[in-house]
């Protein structure tokens, strides 16, 4: 098991390494040895940057290589690499946690009574059926460049992926459970709390990793159309000087907050749910 | 009066002296209570066509400390007469009290406890919280949680799996946690809905041996529906017994077997055998005619 596990863990790395090397000496030693036409364009460090290039302007986004040294960059720099990520995770987890309150609050809520859920039914459908980025534009014009527009746009995004699944998470609950749970003594109120919630903590699970990515996406397109600051405008400046080692620094920041987020809500996740097969050795 | 009821009579008096030695718990204390009372019970089941009768104008009393059991074969409305009495279920005539109260439909009573046939134990609480989770929701203080709850444990034979969750127990043990923590809030009436229904044999004579040695010491009022003639026999001092859809009311009987009884060695008396076969052909009548349907 252990060899496996070894075994696994060298091929990823040889094929890190690999990706790498292409990456950076890919281009230049496929334009020295082969004809024009055979070069592959893709390659092109004009669009996708080098390794080593990347890491040049990752010190220099991060103040790094300023001679005036590390904070006085920092303090004249309003959109550095540190504030625009803090920045853009501190308005994607605001919506997040907008986004799934509401989702779960008003899932919860329509999944226990039919009678409002086919209320609103056709205004929900509706409401989904618009791509949420559409309404990005909207949303700037309405509430500014600021910090506000990119929660409401996150939140609008993450709302719908864990209202649905909180919504066919409280309808599937077993109707015997909530029997048993009744004439045991519990009050429509303690019901919620202990039968119906828990059991429909699964489905709410199921949509929040999702739901942290879908907050990322909500708060860079926000950004993309009209910001301040924060990782997408990063990305929208080194667009508009054709940097695309600029551009590489802002995504591979995001993915390793996208990997952070996601290994928290996981973890959250297998500890309570732990009374689940598929969690039972991870707590 | 039928056959059948002629070897009813017949079997009473052959296991009659039984039912009167000291310590006899078989027969019915005509001077005890009457706690659960169902008269003229109806329920007619609205379906894509005329509607479906269930129950016909059924009528029996359960007196204090009885242990009655609602025989008959599948289909003949015997879970849905016991939903009806827990209040989970509408009757469309009749009425149905328990200690001279109305049964509300909705309305739990904290007297009756109720054991379902299905697997109802809730999944993400471990033994201990399944168990306790009446008490919990009750009020009832920790340490005073904890002592009942490990008592419980004890006496259903789950000690050493406080901690577990249900999925790691089998089908068996899963229902003893069920019965616990129905049983942990001392109802006096008990309604069970074929509560081992889903249990293979040897599991279930583990059961019933657990539910008598419980029984015999509290004695509380049971109405305990199945199908099982066997299991019937073995637990109840009265059964009750209904005919193929739509149920009716077919015989009612003392189950005369002295306690505390003793579910295996039980089964292997004369007494048994006699009164096993004599119901045996009533119900046979009530199952051939569900299947001539």
């Amino acid at each position: 098991m252990a060899q496996r596990k070894l075994s696994i863990l060298a091929w990823q790395i040889f094929i890190l390494v690999v990706l790498l090397s292409v990456w950076e000496w890919g281009y230049d030693t496929a334009k020295a040895l082969l004809p024009r036409a055979f070069v592959p364009s893709i390659l092109d460090p004009y669009f996708i940057a080098k390794p080593s290039m990347i890491w040049t302007s990752f010190l220099k986004l991060g103040c790094f290589a300023d001679p005036a040294g590390f904070l006085a960059c920092y303090g004249a720099t309003p959109n550095n690499l540190w504030l625009a990520t803090l920045v853009t995770i501190k308005n994607m987890l605001w919506g997040f946690l907008w986004g799934a309150s509401l989702g779960v609050l008003i899932g919860l809520t329509l999944g226990r009574s039919a009678y409002l859920s086919k209320i609103f039914e056709p205004f929900i459908v509706a409401m989904n059926s618009i791509p949420r980025i559409a309404l990005v534009p909207l949303i700037i014009l309405m509430f500014g460049l600021g910090d506000l527009s990119k929660v409401v746009t996150a939140s609008i995004v993450v709302f719908f992926v864990v209202f649905f699944n909180t919504f066919e998470g409280t309808r599937s609950v077993d109707r015997d459970q909530i029997a048993a749970a009744r004439l045991l003594g519990a009050s429509e109120l303690t019901v919620l709390r202990t039968v119906v919630i828990p059991s429909a903590l699964a489905w709410v699970f199921a949509s929040l990793t999702p739901a942290v990515s879908f907050a990322l996406i909500g708060v860079i397109v926000g950004e993309f159309i009209g910001a301040e600051r924060g990782l997408g405008k990063l990305i929208i400046e080194a667009e508009a000087r054709a940097n695309a080692a600029e551009m590489m620094v802002s995504i591979i920041v995001m993915m390793i907050v996208g990997i952070i987020l996601a290994f928290i809500v996981r973890r959250i996740q297998a500890y309570l749910l732990r009374w689940q097969p598929q969690f039972e050795q991870q707590h | 009066m039928t056959d059948a009821s002629n070897d009813l009579t017949m079997a009473h008096t052959t296991a009659g002296s039984a039912a009167r030695a000291p310590g006899a718990g078989g027969a019915a204390d005509v001077a005890a209570p009457v706690r659960i009372r169902v008269s003229n019970l109806d329920k007619r089941f609205r379906t894509a066509g005329d509607g479906v009768v269930a129950v016909d104008n059924v009528s029996f009393d359960v007196r204090q400390g009885e242990f009655v059991a609602l025989l008959g074969p599948s289909g003949c409305g015997k879970s849905t007469i016991l939903n009806m009495v827990a209040g989970l279920l509408d009757a469309t005539d009749g009425e149905m009290a328990i200690d001279a109260d109305p049964v509300v439909t909705g309305k739990v009573n904290r007297k009756v406890g109720y054991v379902f046939q299905r697997d109802t134990v809730f999944p993400w609480r471990t033994v201990e919280g399944n168990i306790g989770y009446g008490l919990e929701i009750a009020g009832v203080p920790k340490e005073e949680r904890r002592r009942k709850v490990e008592r419980a444990i004890e006496v259903s034979g789950l000690a050493g799996f406080g901690s577990s969750f249900p999925r790691t127990l089998s089908g068996g043990m899963r229902q003893r946690v069920a019965l616990m923590r129905t049983l942990i809030l001392e109802p006096d009436i008990l309604l069970m809905d074929e509560p081992f229904g889903a249990l293979d044999t040897h599991t279930k004579l583990e059961m019933h041996k657990t539910l008598l040695e419980i029984w015999e010491r509290e004695r509380q009022t049971v109405l305990f529906v199945t199908h099982d003639l066997g299991e019937a026999l073995t637990l109840s001092s009265r059964i009750i017994l209904l005919s193929a859809r739509p149920g009716r009311l077919k015989e009612d009987f003392e189950v005369p077997f002295p306690r505390p009884r003793d579910a295996v060695s039980l089964r292997e008396t004369a007494e048994f055998g006699q009164l096993y076969s004599h119901i045996w052909h009533s119900l046979g009548e009530e199952f051939r005619r569900t299947k001539a349907e």
